[in-house]
């Protein structure tokens, strides 16, 4: 390995050493909530709401379910490790290392990515044990997958590098993430919804990627694949052009 | 052959409109025991900073054995070796995890790592606490870590900021035989300190930084003859400040 590769490896190591210390917090907690919405959205709405679309219910369920435990997830980790990291001042180590700006952030992006992907699959093999869930599209399945996480790792690096107090990190987790990710159709379709809410949910960038993580699964999309996904690489090409000049800029990393 | 630290003008003034260095210039000969004394918010810990990539100066130019701190920055940040003053060490680690990743973080190859973790391990009395977490270690055991990772991947410019700070008199004595041996060895040493003992015992030359401008240079005798005072402590009062000088006067009496 050259000496460029050990420094990546390194930087990567740390992060997903970070989250693997940790496990009951950051992939045995996540897991759990999985189970317990699949128990509840399942075996409870289940019994009463047979069907979506010509779809089982709890199948229509899941897919949203895989998308949130990777957006959460890929988000969470890298926006809590970099605060954690600005917090002790230990970043330093790595900032005042050889590390190039790009080596530095997307180190600090697949340390999430990995987490994200950890409990997405983990998610994917429980669920293919308890219901019989197909994957009808896997060649839009996998790029939405790494595009879903890759944008909310970067979304992560974003808040973590601005954030100056866990309250910040909070805030965009709780206010933002949880009720855009509900209310995106990841329980319900949004063509039940009554007007202006199922006008309302198109302006959710979420229900997109939903939407295309549910064709990838399941055959199923309310909106248009080809749009959403280059809609979604859009996006995710802007915020890491984004982070990349603010990690060039040393952005409320360095002084 | 190129200086082992040139400064040059540098200028630092931050957004709030705070300079804290104001046309700083000095040189440090390679093989060099130079130290930097000067009060609380001198600006000793700015400078260090753009020397190592954690502060970017807003105009003048900064070099580490002829490389260019910012344009060349990978070169230039491979040749220093940090020891901060804050013990900035990343709980999730353990104390061998803490010397790996930094050298992985400079591109060192496993083999060599664990070689060198080792060596240094033993040479800072550390062995016997390598699986322990960061967080675990007492204040002179995380101080010793913190010259151990700034060493870790051999630097040729080792900065030393305020090392001996709150340690007790015996791992005071160990760090300066430590600095001493390796400064023998070839490796450059930059010291900041509040202690003039210090800088006089270790040091071949000494500068005086006071409010962002270094004040005076030269060898103990040298500064003492040129301000017409008897002694280091002298020279220092008549460029620093009496204020600064009685508390720090006084720390180290009381040890």
């Amino acid at each position: 390995m050259s000496p460029a590769q050990i420094r990546f490896a390194t930087l990567w190591r740390r992060e997903v050493n970070r989250f693997m210390k940790i496990k009951k917090q950051t992939l045995g907690a996540p897991l759990l909530e999985t189970f317990l919405y699949i128990s509840v959205f399942g075996a409870a709405l289940g019994s009463r709401i047979k069907e979506l679309h010509g779809i089982e219910y709890i199948v229509f369920v899941i897919p949203g379910l895989i998308m949130m435990a990777l957006a959460i997830n890929s988000f969470a980790n890298n926006a809590s490790s970099i605060l954690q990291q600005k917090f002790q001042g230990a970043i330093q180590d790595q900032l005042s290392s050889p590390a190039s700006p790009l080596e530095l952030l997307l180190a600090f992006t697949f340390g999430g990515f990995m987490r994200g992907l950890i409990v997405a699959g983990l998610t994917f093999i429980v669920a293919s044990l308890l219901v019989d869930l197909p994957v009808d599209h896997v060649l839009v399945l996998i790029p939405s997958l790494f595009l879903v996480g890759f944008f909310f790792s970067q979304l992560g690096v974003l808040t973590g590098v601005r954030a100056e107090q866990f309250d910040d990190v909070a805030f965009v987790q709780t206010f933002v993430l949880t009720p855009l990710i509900f209310l995106g159709g990841v329980f319900y379709s949004a063509t039940l919804l009554p007007e202006p809410f199922e006008t309302l949910t198109h302006f959710n960038p979420i229900y997109y990627m939903i939407n295309l993580i549910r064709y990838g699964f399941v055959g199923f999309s309310e909106v248009s694949v080809a749009l959403s996904l280059l809609a979604l690489t859009a996006a995710t090409a802007a915020l890491f052009a984004v982070n990349l000049r603010l990690f060039s800029k040393g952005y409320k990393l360095r002084a | 052959m190129s200086k082992a630290l040139n400064v040059e003008d540098l200028v630092k003034r931050y957004p709030t409109g705070v300079e804290a260095l104001r046309g700083v210039s000095l040189e440090i000969a390679p093989g060099e025991l130079f130290a930097l004394l000067g009060p609380n918010g001198a600006g000793k810990s700015t400078l260090i900073h753009c020397a190592t990539g954690l502060a970017q100066p807003t105009s003048g130019a900064i070099q580490v054995f002829g490389h260019d701190a910012i344009r060349d920055y990978s070169e230039a940040r491979q040749a220093v070796g940090l020891a901060p003053q804050e013990l900035n060490l990343d709980w999730f680690l353990t104390v061998e995890e803490t010397l790996d990743y930094h050298a992985g973080y400079f591109g060192m190859p496993k083999r060599e790592r664990r070689e060198r973790t080792k060596e240094l391990l033993e040479t800072f009395s550390l062995t016997e606490k390598s699986d322990e977490r960061t967080r675990t270690l007492s204040g002179g055991m995380k101080r010793r870590l913190i010259l151990a990772r700034a060493m870790m991947h051999r630097p040729r410019l080792l900065i030393l900021d305020e090392p001996t700070a709150g340690v007790d008199v015996e791992l005071r004595l160990e760090l300066w035989h430590y600095v001493q041996r390796i400064n023998q060895e070839g490796t450059s040493i930059l010291l900041t300190t509040h202690y003039l003992e210090e800088a006089e015992q270790l040091c071949d030359r000494i500068a005086f930084i006071n409010d962002g401008q270094i004040v005076g240079e030269g060898t103990s005798s040298e500064l003492a003859a040129r301000y017409g005072v008897d002694s280091l402590e002298d020279a220092y009062l008549a460029l620093v400040g009496r204020k600064e000088l009685s508390r720090s006067h006084a720390e180290v009496t009381a040890i």
